[in-house]
């Protein structure tokens, strides 16, 4: 097991007091952040790049870990405790959990998600750790062109099977790649889409583009429709985490492990359809499906699980191709690149301890989290109080602090805005932002091998599918593409969760006779 | 429907009226047709891009192209999906009230404040910039009084600042007054 003794390493590594505090600084810091409603994961970990520019970068990826893991539980905490909903990918727990906390029950659910999560990460974590390197030996064979397809498979899944509006995700991601592409070219030296404008012709900095279109655009969305009136935050009341809860807890964990993990892992990641996986089952094997959509520990246990085991997840292609597949990821992406750490199959022979560190610390973030988050869950409510003029006035100020900390020049901040209008506008008419940070940086990679294919078959294009690697991926592109297409045609648009629960189509052992949805829960067992 | 009729691709989204349910069919059209000009601007501005001499392989024009080729389609795609009525979902936040109208307003204080803090902090630094900016935001989205929200804005940038240029080393200029009453440290 070369993997394990790797990982013993990191460990070793990450175990000094100096890391172990750093480790402990990014948690705190992440859940803090990530607590803030309407802050996600991916704006959690955009916001607090700046605070890591100037540590040595095995320091700053400790960090890292800490923060995004701690974004990550800190999006739980606001979905259960807020009477209001929040992103998609916490939609599940914020149903149940939301529900949970009403009756009375917040701290058991609270503590079913720090459990979940806990339980869920380090299996994920410690899955991580097995598989890399397994696939880091099958990414080294493979070609420019593989590689090239394997961006577009990353591409399309991330902008059409993700989104609610395939041609919305493809239009977010056409401006990543064009943002992508304003620059210097880097094979050539050619300038491109500058407009003569000399700052841009290094490129947009990712960490502005990410900072406009989370942070600066949902400012300009939630300002536009502000929800007014008081804050409504439950307390974290109620009985204690009990036996009989963990009965009901612990294999909804590990089932959602089990859904969150592979679909993290694949190129076509993410947290939403293994969140939905797994309130879907745990409905079915249920014994109480009756306390579904009225506070089910189910349903938190599941999603919670299934969720952070996704996020360890996305860290599979990111650690060993070099490919983003969450918002969260690009920017984690992004501050490689920006210690001038080359991605890609080589990173785990180039950078082994750094990234074996940055495993380790994972564990150790999952850990405190853990340790820390029940206690402090005081602390978190009060966080959540926050009278909302003076916390989006809040995100503003560091999203001005992060941009112009990266080259001291106002122009980025004039750019920061320009982006986040945009954003802004996307939000509006629901077009998806994740697709384009994840173009404006898989763009460059795409183009780069793209053209390293191209030049060494000297321009013919079959050496696009000339390997089966290439081949394989491709055919998974045109299905993700077709696929939605045909399944819209025989069953009409996809129905949201939220409409689902309501429908009462999610629902367990249906009596007979009694009508059902038209939807993607037809199969029942038996 | 008749009233999207000959929009100019530039034009500013219609203002909704307070109460509709935004994402009228409007507003995201022009979005399309913003979005198709892009791709359009992508394709014919590529030809100009310098290629050297060495021409054998492929150059630094293929990717625009077929990026501009994809943003093109997709704009006009989803300018047809919107014509016909088609609607994304609005995106969700826990601050978020669905029911609300748009004010514009809000959002067009919110961007000057950004904009005057942006050109203002090489001349008066980084934390008066933000202490006005954030003031600003925090009084366009119904913070009580001006002392308040100019004062938190005050502290916040003060101790921000603090903390990432004197603990941090982040460059950020604090202006003639800070700098010269931190200079101790």
């Amino acid at each position: 097991m070369d993997a394990l003794g790797d990982l013993v390493g990191g460990l070793g590594d990450a175990l000094t007091p100096q890391n172990l505090l750093f480790a402990l600084l990014g948690v705190l810091l992440g859940t803090a952040v990530g607590v803030l409603p309407g802050i996600g994961p991916a704006m959690t970990v955009a916001l607090l790049l700046p605070v890591t520019y100037v540590l040595e970068p095995t320091s700053a990826f400790i960090m890292f870990a800490g923060i995004y893991y701690g974004g990550m539980y800190g999006g739980s905490t606001t979905s259960i405790l807020l009477n209001t909903p929040g992103e998609s990918s916490s939609i599940m727990t914020a149903l149940e959990g939301n529900k949970m906390a009403k009756a009375g029950r917040g701290a058991a659910a609270l503590a079913t998600a720090a459990l979940g999560s806990f339980v869920a990460g380090t299996i994920a974590t410690l899955l991580l750790a097995l598989v890399a390197p397994t696939v880091v030996d099958l990414a080294i064979g493979i070609t420019a062109a593989d590689y090239f397809a394997i961006a577009v498979l990353a591409f399309v899944a991330v902008a059409t099977v993700l989104g609610a509006s395939p041609l919305r995700g493809l239009a977010s991601l056409g401006i990543g790649l064009y943002l992508g592409l304003v620059g210097t070219d880097v094979l050539t030296g050619q300038e491109r889409f500058t407009l003569g404008v000399p700052q841009l012709s290094d490129g947009i900095d990712v960490v502005v583009v990410a900072v406009a279109l989370f942070a600066v655009g949902e400012a300009l969305y939630v300002a536009s429709r502000l929800r007014r009136g008081p804050v409504q935050v439950m307390g974290a009341s109620g009985s204690w985490f009990t036996r009989e809860d963990l009965r009901r807890s612990w294999k909804p964990w590990l089932r959602g492990t089990a859904f969150g993990f592979p679909f993290g892992a694949l190129p076509a990641g993410g947290a939403e359809i293994p969140t939905f996986l797994s309130y879907a089952t745990e409905r079915k094997l249920s014994k109480h499906p009756e306390q579904f959509g009225k506070g089910a520990i189910e349903g938190v246990a599941g999603p919670e699980a299934a969720n952070n085991a996704a996020a360890a997840g996305v860290l599979v292609p990111l650690l060993t191709l070099g490919i983003p597949t969450s918002a969260t990821a690009a920017i984690i992406l992004a501050a490689f690149q920006g210690y001038g750490i080359q991605t890609g199959p080589t990173l785990l022979t180039t950078e082994s301890p750094l990234v074996w560190t940055l495993i380790a610390s994972l564990l150790i973030g999952n850990f405190m989290l853990l340790v820390l988050n029940l206690p402090l869950v005081g602390l978190w409510v009060k966080l959540l109080r926050i009278p909302r003029p003076y916390l989006y006035a809040g995100i503003l100020m560091f999203a001005s602090l992060g941009s112009y900390a990266v080259n001291a020049d106002p122009l980025d901040l004039v750019l920061l805005l320009v982006i986040g209008l945009l954003g802004f506008f996307m939000r509006r008419y629901g077009w998806p932002v994740a697709p384009a940070v994840i173009g404006l940086i898989l763009g460059p990679i795409a183009e780069t091998n793209l053209r390293r294919a191209l030049a060494i078959s000297g321009g013919d294009l079959g050496v696009l599918v000339e390997s089966w690697v290439s081949r394989i991926v491709l055919g998974l592109v045109l299905l993700a593409l077709v696929g939605p297409i045909v399944l819209r045609l025989v069953r009409g648009p996809r129905s949201t969760p939220e409409e689902l629960q309501q429908e009462g189509t999610l629902q367990h052992r249906v009596p007979a006779g009694r009508g059902r949805g038209d939807d993607e829960e037809e199969e029942e067992d038996r | 429907m008749s009233t999207a009729q000959g929009l100019p691709p530039d034009a500013a989204p219609e203002p909704t009226p307070p109460g509709e349910q935004p994402g009228r069919n409007t507003g995201e059209l022009v979005m399309a047709g913003l979005l198709a000009a892009l791709g359009l601007y992508l394709v014919l501005d590529a030809g100009s891009i310098a290629v050297p001499g060495s021409s054998n392989q492929v150059g630094p024009r293929f990717f625009p192209y077929l990026v501009g080729g994809v943003v093109l389609a997709t704009g006009i795609a989803l300018g047809v999906r919107v014509w016909r009525g088609d609607q994304g979902p609005a995106d969700e936040s826990e601050d978020v009230d669905p029911t609300a109208g748009t004010s514009w307003q809000a959002v067009a204080i919110i961007s000057v404040a950004f904009l005057a803090h942006a050109l203002l902090i090489n001349v008066v630094g980084w934390p008066l910039a933000v202490t006005l900016m954030f003031a600003t935001v925090a009084w366009a989205l119904g913070a009580r009084g001006i002392v308040r929200p100019l004062i938190a804005g005050g502290i916040a940038a003060v101790v921000v600042w603090i903390v990432f240029v004197k603990a941090l080393n982040v460059a950020l200029p604090g202006g003639t007054l800070l700098e010269w009453a931190t200079d101790w440290f």
